[in-house]
């Protein structure tokens, strides 16, 4: 039907809000206009979702994504776009990319909608179209170079939402999110490069440096690097720029802030996919390509996983502030990715997949809660608003949803990722697994004790208390667009809790595919039991 | 051969030498054209005028203040598309000391490209006399038709364009020298007409000083390298450059006559290029002069200095499979010239001295790649990907450092660009130039997919694919890998830590741009064709780094280069 949907899926959207953005009034009235470039925004992210639905259910394509020997589906033939140093546009999806393409285009047209009434100005939903042009980009390049691109180009969409759109503070954390992920990436862009110096030499690439920037090429030829030193460096040098998008305790300053200004569609995106571009891209460059200094790192990578998990729920139960206490919660729930992938087990390895992918439909579900709560409340501070089950039943319901899920409650999709990397950590560290689940007990007592105060608790049960920053007026309950935002992502909390296996069989297969192809060796000759 | 031939002039070389033609044709046209219809025809750069006993007073058509710049415009167009079409011309000798060729033409090309901008963008940045004023309505008549006349005086932009029309003379000759001597007088050419136009920023305190400051220190490093050039001389008896490669090549160690002389011509051309340590008049030429004049002498100014490096350094000087003489010297030139133009961009307030002092940074990582050529190590074709790189990073950065200063000319047309104040809130006045400048600075920092970006990786290759190899591939731990490997190595390294730090004064602007408040949300002066011009240099800024706008420049440059190297 599409001949090469993922260069379509990633094409489109950037055209389109290019155009969108560039283009000077179209209709009379500013407001036309305003109305305008968010329908077609809205039907662009609509179409792109039509697409890579139809793609899972094989209706384009017609994938089998549960083979991982197939190697990555849906390639084109790829065309240079710099042929004198390498670089080419190539795109492919695998089981590792295709939940976070999917992901995305489900999380866009939800986020749009969640603030579909967005001011100042006409430009805010076509940089949301954007930010998918450049999200889709990172998972599906299979050039390092246009992955490189795309991974800075997600930083100005971002940056412009939270710097016009944000909260009172927004200009320090814009700044603060740019220059710290920007100067994270370029680190990660040293690593790449003395990757690239070392694929081998093809002379018949027409290339005039003699080398490529192909992905699997690289990945294959990261043997050439001489020495183990300058291997361990580079994958460090890699670590740096994904933790700190992941972000990982001790580089996780800037997401806070980020998510506290930011308005409430930035957020969904920033905790829904931008954070797990750090995750996929440790998977898909560093820990491929070098498999020898992962496992070296072990160690590592669970004192960073559990410092995230531990440090960051810790702080969670500090927080005051709504949109910050979720913001910490994202620290802590990525921080279980990399125990997942430091278990080494084919299942800790999709616990941490079906992490990402859970964890981006929850998260988006807090950040939208948080928003509207923000929205009609005038407030993000836990106490000063109580009993709001009796204001606003809707909010509460969403909220109480969206905090059971990200408590890893059974039945809802957290738990499920939760469970595998804990049961894998057993299988692989034994009592060690005792930090991370009693780490699970702090959290659902921050979470609790904030339902008890928000949702519930108050001296009249008829009225509650509301907070100062409504000035006696009556708060109402979420708008039409909120609320069926909201709706789509608890029933997918809800779906994807009962039936896993929708996303998980291909998780589970890509993870232990990639654990024989990839790992299995470097463990043998690092001496770690596999 | 090495004697000064007799220049005949058939169609034949009037063809192949058709740009030059041009200029000198549109250098008379400016001379006489706003003269036209005048009883007094003005000498050119005085206030003499001759009484020629015809005509009265001037036609309204050459009485335009406009006139001389279009004029100039149309000389550079015809001539930059001369030069173009002439790239892939057979080689063809011309009177025994030019050579024209490929190689040659690309350059010209390029200076061409250069100059036509900077004439474009004087459009709107020349008042026609220092003292010009828009006249009111409150003016009395005597007043307003003497503001009026100021205005329309055109001899003051007649003078601004002949001496950028002699830069574009003295750029293009240059490029096809292969004698020595005339390679030295068409610099001399451009640099006294560059010191002139330096100074030509009238409006300002500083232009005068800037002025005499660059001349003086450049006619003293022309002199020692005029010197240099004499006791080069003395050493082969000829100064045509094959003859002076073959001596060289044959010479038994090292004569201390031909040693000298080749390191006084460094000092020469380390000047040009504003390499450390004799940059120090470059920041306050830059800053003094006009912003369009800067942009000029950071870019083809600049290629002119590497250009004259490629022909005396790595023409004459390389032997075959041993190091050169002044590789370590240069070496460390690069290194020293990268590192202080950074740290001095770091503590800079005035974005004109930012852009250059990172120009000297940029010729600190040019030097590097040239370093490499002269070690001995690398093969012919790993050098000639060197000097692909060098000349590619030339010609692209005409088009983001030049694309950066245009933007202060902009800024400048209302008196500001010269503190980092004025460009607080551009974002928020003019978002269009505030983005282009952005992808300007990203690009001179070298962020992908920007042209800075596949220049600068281009360079870093060529010194990693010669060096990096020598290291032991048997090492454990980084530290004995680092020991083993060729020093060449910690150039690569050098530019690539210098990139980073460059990356906080770079970010400084865009941020200054977009995040301070304006002191005023009026939008800048209309000025359509410097507008043009930028989002021209925008718009091939990224093109030029992806795409086929970037494969068939960097093919030319390629083929150019690979001619120059097997000629």
């Amino acid at each position: 039907m599409i001949s090469d949907p993922l260069t379509v899926i990633t094409i489109v959207p950037l055209a389109v809000s290019l155009v969108l953005l560039i283009l000077p009034k179209i209709s009379g009235s500013a407001e036309g206009l305003a109305r305008a470039s968010r329908a077609i925004s809205m039907g662009v992210a609509l179409a792109m979702l039509a697409i890579t639905t139809m793609i899972f259910f094989g209706e384009i394509g017609n994938v089998d994504w549960t083979d991982y020997n197939s190697g990555y589906s849906l390639t084109n033939d790829a065309f240079a776009l710099i042929p004198s140093i390498g670089v080419q546009w190539k795109v492919g999806a695998d089981a590792l990319s295709f939940p976070m393409i999917w992901l995305t285009t489900l999380l866009i047209p939800i986020s749009m909608l969640v603030e579909w009434d967005a001011k100042k100005g006409h430009l805010f939903h076509p940089l949301i179209l954007m930010m998918e042009g450049a999200l889709i980009g990172v998972f599906v390049s299979l050039d390092m170079f246009v992955f490189y691109a795309f991974w800075e180009l997600t930083l100005v969409p971002m940056f412009f939402l939270i710097m016009v759109w944000g909260g009172d503070d927004r200009k320090y954390a814009s700044m603060k999110f740019f220059i710290y992920t920007f100067t994270a990436s370029v680190i990660m862009l040293i690593g790449i490069l003395v990757m690239y110096f070392y694929t081998p030499d093809v002379a018949s690439s027409g290339t005039i440096t003699g080398h490529t920037f192909d992905m699997s090429v690289m990945i294959a030829s990261s043997d050439y690097i001489p020495s183990e030193g300058l291997r361990h460096l580079v994958w460090l040098l890699l670590l740096i720029g994904f933790a700190t998008k992941m972000p990982s305790v001790p580089v996780h300053t800037w997401l806070p802030d980020a998510h506290v200004q930011a308005p409430t569609a930035g957020s969904m995106l920033l905790a829904g996919v931008m954070l797990k571009m750090g995750a996929y891209g440790f998977l898909r460059i560093a820990v491929s390509a070098f498999p020898n200094s992962t496992v070296a790192f072990i160690p590592l990578l669970i004192f960073l996983g559990m410092a995230s998990l531990v440090y960051g729920a810790w702080v969670c139960m500090g927080q005051t502030n709504l949109k910050r206490m979720v913001a910490y919660s994202s620290v802590s729930h990525m921080g279980l990715i990399f125990l997942g992938i430091a278990t080494m087990q084919p299942l800790g390895i999709a616990g941490a997949l079906f992490m990402m992918f859970a964890h981006g439909i929850i998260s988006p579900l807090l950040f939208a809660v948080a928003g509207a709560f923000k929205h009609h409340y005038h407030t993000l501070e836990i106490g000063s608003m109580r009993g709001i089950a009796h204001h606003s039943p809707w909010l509460a319901a969403h909220m109480m949803l969206g905090w059971m899920a990200s408590l890893g409650l059974p039945l809802l999709a957290g738990f499920v990722a939760e469970v595998t990397i804990l049961i894998a950590f057993w299988m692989s560290f034994g009592w060690l697994v005792l930090l991370p689940t009693l780490t699970l007990i702090i959290t659902a007592v921050y979470y609790l004790t904030s339902m008890q105060k928000t949702i519930f608790e108050s001296n009249d049960p008829h009225h509650g208390i509301l907070p100062d920053t409504l000035h006696g007026e009556e708060p109402r309950d979420i708008s039409w667009h909120e609320n069926s935002g909201m709706i789509i992502l608890g029933a997918l909390t809800i779906l994807f809790g009962i039936l896993p296996f929708i996303f998980w069989d291909m998780m589970s297969e890509w993870s232990s595919g990639f654990l024989i192809e990839t790992l299995v060796d470097a463990m043998q000759s690092e001496g770690v039991k596999p | 051969m090495n004697s000064i031939g007799q220049l005949s002039l058939d169609s034949d070389t009037a063809s192949s030498m058709m740009p030059e033609l041009i200029m000198i044709l549109g250098l008379i046209a400016i001379v006489l054209v706003p003269n036209l219809g005048d009883a007094k025809f003005r000498l050119p750069l005085t206030s003499i005028r001759v009484p020629v006993l015809l005509g009265g007073s001037r036609f309204d058509l050459t009485n335009d203040p406009r006139l001389p710049n279009r004029i100039s415009n149309l000389t550079f167009s015809l001539a930059l598309l001369s030069s173009l079409l002439l790239i892939s011309e057979s080689p063809k000798e011309v009177g025994g000391i030019l050579m024209v060729d490929g190689f040659s033409r690309l350059f010209s090309t390029m200076f061409l490209g250069a100059l036509l901008l900077v004439s474009i963008a004087t459009t709107h940045r020349l008042p026609a006399k220092t003292n010009a004023q828009v006249p009111k309505e409150s003016d009395s008549e005597n007043v307003f038709d003497r503001k009026i006349s100021i205005l329309i005086d055109n001899r003051r932009q007649v003078d601004f364009y002949i001496l950028l029309i002699m830069v574009g003379l003295g750029m293009t000759m240059m490029t096809m020298a292969t004698n020595l001597f005339m390679l030295i007088v068409c610099i001399e050419l451009a640099s006294l007409s560059t010191y002139v136009l330096v100074a030509f920023h009238k409006e300002g305190p500083s232009g005068g000083e800037a002025g005499a400051k660059y001349f003086i220190v450049g006619s003293v490093a022309s002199a020692i390298g005029i010197y240099g050039m004499s006791l080069l001389y003395l050493w082969s008896g000829s100064l045509d450059l094959e003859i002076l490669r073959q001596n060289w090549l044959s010479m038994d160690g090292v004569d201390p006559f031909a040693a000298f002389g080749i390191g006084m011509m460094l000092v020469a051309f380390g000047f040009k290029v504003s390499a450390a340590p004799f940059h120090l008049a470059a920041p306050d030429a830059y800053s003094g002069a006009a912003s369009q004049v800067s942009g000029l002498l950071a870019t083809a100014s600049k290629a002119m200095g590497f250009l004259a490096l490629f022909r005396v350094l790595v023409m004459i000087t390389v032997p075959e499979g041993s190091e050169a003489i002044w590789m370590i010297a240069l070496s460390i030139f690069a290194i020293v010239t990268m590192t202080w133009g950074n740290l001095a961009a770091l503590t800079s307030e005035n974005p004109k001295r930012i852009l250059a002092y990172s120009s000297v940074a940029h010729a600190g990582y040019m030097l590097a790649a040239i370093a490499v050529v002269g070690s001995g190590i690398s093969g012919t074709g790993q050098s000639s990907i060197i000097l692909t790189a060098v000349s590619f990073h030339l010609f692209v950065l005409v088009l983001f450092k030049l694309g950066a200063f245009l933007v202060l000319t902009l800024l400048e047309t209302e008196g500001k660009g010269h503190k980092i104040e004025h460009l607080h809130g551009l974002g928020r006045r003019e978002p269009l130039i505030a983005g282009s400048m952005f992808l300007f600075v990203l690009s001179l920092a070298g962020v992908p997919p920007l042209s800075g970006f596949l220049s600068k990786l281009l360079m870093i290759n060529g010194i990693v694919s010669t060096s990096a190899s020598t290291g032991s591939s048997s090492s454990a731990d980084v530290i004995s890998w680092a020991e083993s490997v060729d020093p060449l190595f910690w150039l690569a390294a050098a530019i690539v830590l210098n990139s980073a730090l460059s990356l906080f004064y770079y970010l400084r602007i865009g941020l200054v741009m977009f995040f301070e408040e304006p002191s005023t949300e009026k939008p800048l002066k209309a000025a359509p064709s410097l507008r043009m011009a930028i989002f021209a240099c925008a718009l091939l800024t990224v093109l030029c780094g992806i795409g086929p706008v970037s494969e068939w420049l960097l093919g030319t440059v390629s083929t150019a280069i690979d001619s120059f190297m097997y000629q």
